[in-house]
């Protein structure tokens, strides 16, 4: 996914000379060919990420179009306040890249770590939201931010979890444009998965692993979030279940129940990080387990 | 005609404070002759406020912004409704400064926010290869927050030598001095340190702005210019001077009578 990243990075900067990026310090390896076909588009701000928001948005009026590049515990969450009053307030179009999103860094402990990046956006007016669960959806996702010329935050989780879809995304593949994805669909399929991010693998790994006829949905839009067509498909449901490796506060699972509280005959189960931080320290894949969204665990839950 | 002349625009600034029951009126007054010199000569405006070709001229420090007000009142980017309605329930106007108004080209007063978007436009400006020229106004209390510090070290990194900062050191923050609150020691010591072309004045003579900013404008220095501007708080009225109740002190009608007469009106 992340060297999807790159690529529509340096496609998009070869096509669009006003396109500049921007990096606290960030992304060693990640820019090499940007660097090398396009240095003067490449920004190190240095590690002074509030002031790198400050200067996109100067930018940004003057009509270039950065992309801001971070780990998302710095952009968006140290940068909150820029993104809010420099950016959306003036309706600026930018790209926000928050990287390592969720436990990645799971070895650098708690301020590496992201998992309110979502809640913590999601109240701003004119932001977008997205959360891609592969290269595919990165790549769909990347494309629409350039079409649509908003303040975007493009989250990106856990990259080498495997792909989701098997080919590039055509906007005839979502429900609607910028809704969910159907991923797995069976006839008369009464509990539907939600995920978004890394957690849309782990969601059909346990309805196959449970041989669950579940139908599952990759939600990358967060935000708009349409809650009139997203009630009519819930209400086809009798059980919801939502998947994020995101706090269950304010992330995708709260804005899926707050269209079912609508909904007399649907009920949802939220997975996503209960309220507390990461214990210990160890591998991505032993911080899961801590927080219950490894496999194994959910097998057992659900 | 525009009357850009410091009496004036203290004058039309005591209006809007005295229409809008509303704070914040030596703020504003210590930096009048910075914005009298800047609006009134030094920038080149275009023809309006959006004119793509303009001068930037940024006010980080977002409380000071009835300063501004009385300028574009001269501009004719505002009206005497404008003036007489300030603070009224559905009118434009707000305490600080806001993007949504024509003319104030960032949203500030959550400190430390312009200075970063006023390098932003200067570094833009040099991608343009426009010599256009960007202004910002910094207050010595908001130099507390990092941001000002992160953007003082890119724009020398940046070697934009487009950026004029000017610190309205005016010796005095929300709670007391700025002795007091966080001492700032030598600003000009510290502005020279991150390679700035630092100059001192006295930030009420017109005069001595005149000639920093002729003497930046000429200058074949790469560096970025940093302007360190003396000034008094509440400076042209007796009783606001270095009065730091003043700063949220609104006016009666014997304070504004009295501080109209000071100013000869």
């Amino acid at each position: 996914m992340r060297e999807m990243f790159s690529h529509c990075v340096v496609n998009q900067v070869k096509a669009d000379a006003k396109t500049y990026l921007l990096s606290g310090d960030h992304g060693y390896a990640l820019f090499d060919s940007l660097r090398k076909e396009k240095p003067d588009h490449f920004i190190n701000a240095g590690v002074a990420e509030q002031n790198m928001v400050g200067v996109a948005a100067g930018l940004a009026k003057l009509g270039f179009y950065p992309i801001i590049y971070g780990l998302s515990a710095f952009v968006p969450v140290r940068v909150l306040e820029q993104i809010k009053i420099d950016f959306c307030y003036e309706e600026l179009p930018g790209l926000f890249i928050g990287d390592g999103a969720g436990l990645v860094y799971s070895h650098l402990g708690t301020s590496h770590q992201s998992t309110e990046d979502i809640s913590s956006l999601r109240a701003v007016p004119h932001i977008q939201i997205y959360s891609p669960s592969d290269k595919f959806e990165l790549e769909y996702c990347f494309n629409m931010a350039m079409q649509t010329k908003k303040t975007v935050y493009l989250r990106m989780g856990k990259a080498d979890v495997g792909t989701v879809h098997q080919k590039t995304l055509q906007t005839a593949d979502f429900a609607w444009n910028m809704g969910p994805l159907s991923v797995v669909k069976h006839s008369q399929a009464k509990t539907a998965y939600f995920a978004t991010g890394s957690m849309v693998k782990t969601a059909q790994m346990l309805a196959e692993a449970k041989g669950y006829k579940v139908d599952i949905y990759s939600v990358p839009f967060i935000k708009p979030f349409d809650n009139s067509k997203y009630a009519e498909l819930l209400g086809r449901y009798e059980h919801v279940v939502s998947f994020e490796e995101h706090s269950i506060y304010g992330g995708l699972g709260d804005c899926l129940a707050a269209v079912i509280a609508n909904l007399p005959k649907t009920s949802l189960k939220k997975i996503g990080i209960e309220d507390k931080f990461s214990n210990k320290c160890g591998t991505y894949d032993y911080l899961m387990v801590e927080h219950g969204l490894d496999l194994n665990t959910l097998i057992e839950r659900l | 005609m525009s009357n850009f002349a410091p009496s004036n625009l203290r004058k039309t600034v005591l209006d809007m404070a005295y229409y809008g029951s509303t704070v914040h009126v030596p703020c504003a007054f210590s930096i009048i002759e910075m914005v009298s010199v800047l609006y009134g000569k030094t920038l080149n405006l275009g023809k309006s406020y959006d004119d793509p070709n303009r001068d930037f001229m940024v006010l980080s420090k977002g409380h000071g912004v009835m300063a501004l007000y009385a300028c574009f009142k001269e501009l004719g980017w505002l009206q005497d409704s404008d003036i007489k309605n300030y603070f009224k329930d559905g009118t434009k106007l707000k305490g600080l400064s806001d993007c949504h108004v024509p003319g104030l080209e960032a949203t500030s007063g959550s400190l430390g926010h312009g200075l970063s978007v006023a390098v932003g436009l200067a570094l833009g400006l040099k991608f343009k290869k426009s010599s256009q020229k960007v202004f910002c106004i910094v207050g010595d209390g908001e130099s507390n927050e990092g941001t000002i510090w992160e953007a003082l070290l890119f724009a020398s990194h940046w070697q934009l030598d487009n950026l004029v900062v000017i610190f309205d050191c005016n010796g005095y923050q929300a709670m007391g001095t700025t002795d007091e609150v966080m001492n700032l020691h030598s600003f000009a010591a510290k502005t020279k340190a991150f390679n700035f072309e630092t100059l001192e004045i006295n930030g009420h003579s017109e005069k001595e702005l005149s000639e920093a900013f002729e003497t930046f404008a000429k200058s074949t220095s790469k560096q970025p210019k940093a302007l360190v501007a003396n000034t008094i708080k509440g400076y042209g009225v007796s009783f606001m001077e270095k009065n730091n109740t003043w700063h949220y002190t609104r006016l009666s009608n014997e304070t504004y009578a009295q501080a109209l007469k000071e100013l000869g009106y």
